[in-house]
């Protein structure tokens, strides 16, 4: 494996799994502005996803959408954070703005690598980012008095620390005014374990594209 | 703002729309007029969200990532339409929070093809070709609807419709020619979407009677969208090699398509909701109206 495969592929694996998540509430997200929000934000997610495979699928010699769906799921790089299914909106909403936050560091460090391609695009990718950002910030502004939505940003803290590397942690602690948490919350949590959800997500993601032999066209 | 030419005068309201004026938000216009504009708009922007629901299920199961993005795409656009067209219905007097509690009490009705379970892939590219194709005759239909703001949103979505019967049609095509296996998955779909697909137009009433074309809501009848949907769809479903599961269909030398009755005993059973997953469906989506309430509320609040 090329040597900044496995970042891209975190980057990737984090951003589609995130992808389907978000795109779940289209059609029930609290008023039809954020199911459009939502979709759309979806959409851009696996946008990147699909851009940072394709740059690791050049350096592996595969494709996309063997990255994407023809792994098994303990193969996955993502963060557990990403993997929780959580329907409902104070919880959504917690992930939503502390992933941001947490990606606003990832991205940012991307984009002062010196691998002109990885730079360029986490580049590209910011750029759409940015919106992601203004939109969870403002729900984060519209929200953060409710007892319910700090609720789960505390439950859903130890997660979005563990996504990132630990040199990255202190500035995420420091953009989000949160105190990182002990080892012991973040047991369980670090990207290279996973939750019981992706193996339900990954059968449930790749169930149409395994019911015909490897190679079909779709 | 020029003032409004638009008779006070039911009779001279009527005359009006019938040789082609137009009508505003702001303008006078008879309760009938308005009643049957917001109970069919109304049931549109409910067909549009609740269309969401039978193809969302399907966005985990995309095959590829280009089929995730495509039809992640199209569920947004109808998400997007039920905003557009509920806001004519807001304009009209009946605020969104009542049609969404209508719509999930059961009270409001939505069209019959989303009272339908999607079972496999197939019905993903079917939905989104052959359904999406009858919808556009339809909504192409509404563009010269007397009542002007309905007709102004009808362009963006007829055009953004127009991309999901690429998008279906793209979905068939790749099943089509590839294994037997999905070809299969395209010709089941097709069987079970036939029936629903005939009924979708509606009872065969005469134009001259039907009191959506008589206010120049509808400028077309119902069995003249059939007519349209078979003359354009027809002959390119047969072309990819599918059959279409009714014996009786052919076309006549005058053009005129013949079929079997559709079963309007089941479309009226299932329009009034009791479809194979109407009862689900709406279930589903009061869960979330009434546990997300909170959210709208500390929204306007704040």
């Amino acid at each position: 494996m090329s040597e900044r495969a496995p970042r891209l592929l975190e980057l990737a694996d984090d951003e589609l799994v995130l992808g389907w998540h978000e795109s779940e509430w289209t059609g029930i997200a609290p008023t039809l502005e954020e199911d459009v929000a939502f979709s759309s934000i979806a959409q851009n997610e696996i946008g990147h996803a699909r851009a940072a495979y394709e740059l690791a699928a050049a350096d592996l010699g595969t494709d996309a959408d063997a990255l994407a769906f023809d792994r098994r799921p303990e193969e996955y790089r993502c963060a557990p954070l990403v993997e929780l299914r959580l329907l409902d909106w104070a919880h959504a909403i917690a992930r939503r703005w502390l992933y941001e936050e947490a990606d606003a560091v990832r991205i940012a460090a991307l984009k002062a690598d010196t691998d002109p391609e990885l730079a360029g695009l986490a580049a590209k990718i910011d750029r759409e980012e940015a919106y992601h950002r203004m939109h969870a910030a403002m729900w984060h502004e519209r929200l953060r008095h409710e007892p319910r939505f700090r609720e789960a940003v505390e439950e859903l803290w130890p997660y979005a620390v563990a996504l990132l590397p630990q040199e990255l942690r202190p500035e995420l602690a420091a953009r989000t005014g949160l105190a990182l948490p002990s080892d012991t919350l973040l047991q369980g949590k670090e990207r290279g374990e996973h939750t019981p959800q992706l193996a339900e997500l990954w059968d449930e993601m790749t169930s149409v594209r395994r019911s015909a032999p490897a190679g079909a066209r779709w | 703002m020029p003032a409004s030419e638009v008779p006070r005068d039911e009779q001279a309201f009527l005359d009006y729309v019938q040789s082609g004026g137009k009508v505003e938000a702001t303008d006078w216009m008879p309760d009938e007029y308005r009643a049957r504009l917001i109970k069919f708009i109304e049931m549109h922007a409910n067909s549009e969200l609740m269309g969401v629901l039978p193809e969302r299920e399907w966005i985990l199961r995309a095959p590829t990532l280009q089929r995730k993005l495509a039809l992640t795409a199209k569920v947004q656009d109808e998400a997007g339409h039920a905003q557009l067209i509920y806001r004519v219905v807001e304009d009209l007097g009946k605020p969104r929070e009542r049609c969404l509690e209508d719509l999930v009490s059961g009270k409001a009705k939505f069209h019959n093809v989303f009272h339908y379970p999607t079972r496999t892939w197939g019905d993903v590219g079917v939905i989104a070709w052959l359904v999406d194709a009858a919808a556009i005759i339809s909504q192409k239909a509404l563009l010269k609807c007397s009542y002007a703001p309905y007709a102004r949103i009808m362009k963006k979505i007829c055009w953004e419709e127009s991309f999901h019967i690429l998008h279906g049609r793209d979905v068939v095509l790749a099943l089509v020619t590839g294994t037997p296996a999905q070809f299969e998955l395209v010709q089941e779909a097709l069987n079970r979407w036939w029936g629903p697909l005939m009924q979708f137009h509606g009872h065969t009433i005469p134009a001259d009677e039907d009191p959506m074309v008589i206010w120049r809501i509808k400028s077309q009848g119902n069995e003249e969208a059939r007519q349209q949907f078979l003359e354009g769809y027809v002959p390119q479903i047969r072309e990819l090699g599918l059959e279409i599961p009714d014996p009786k269909l052919r076309r006549r030398e005058d053009g005129v398509w013949e079929y079997t009755e559709p079963d309007w005993d089941e479309l009226r059973s299932v329009v009034t909701g009791h479809g194979p997953k109407t009862a689900e469906r709406l279930a589903f989506r009061r869960r979330f109206l009434e546990q997300e309430r909170w959210v709208r509320e500390a929204v306007l609040a704040a």
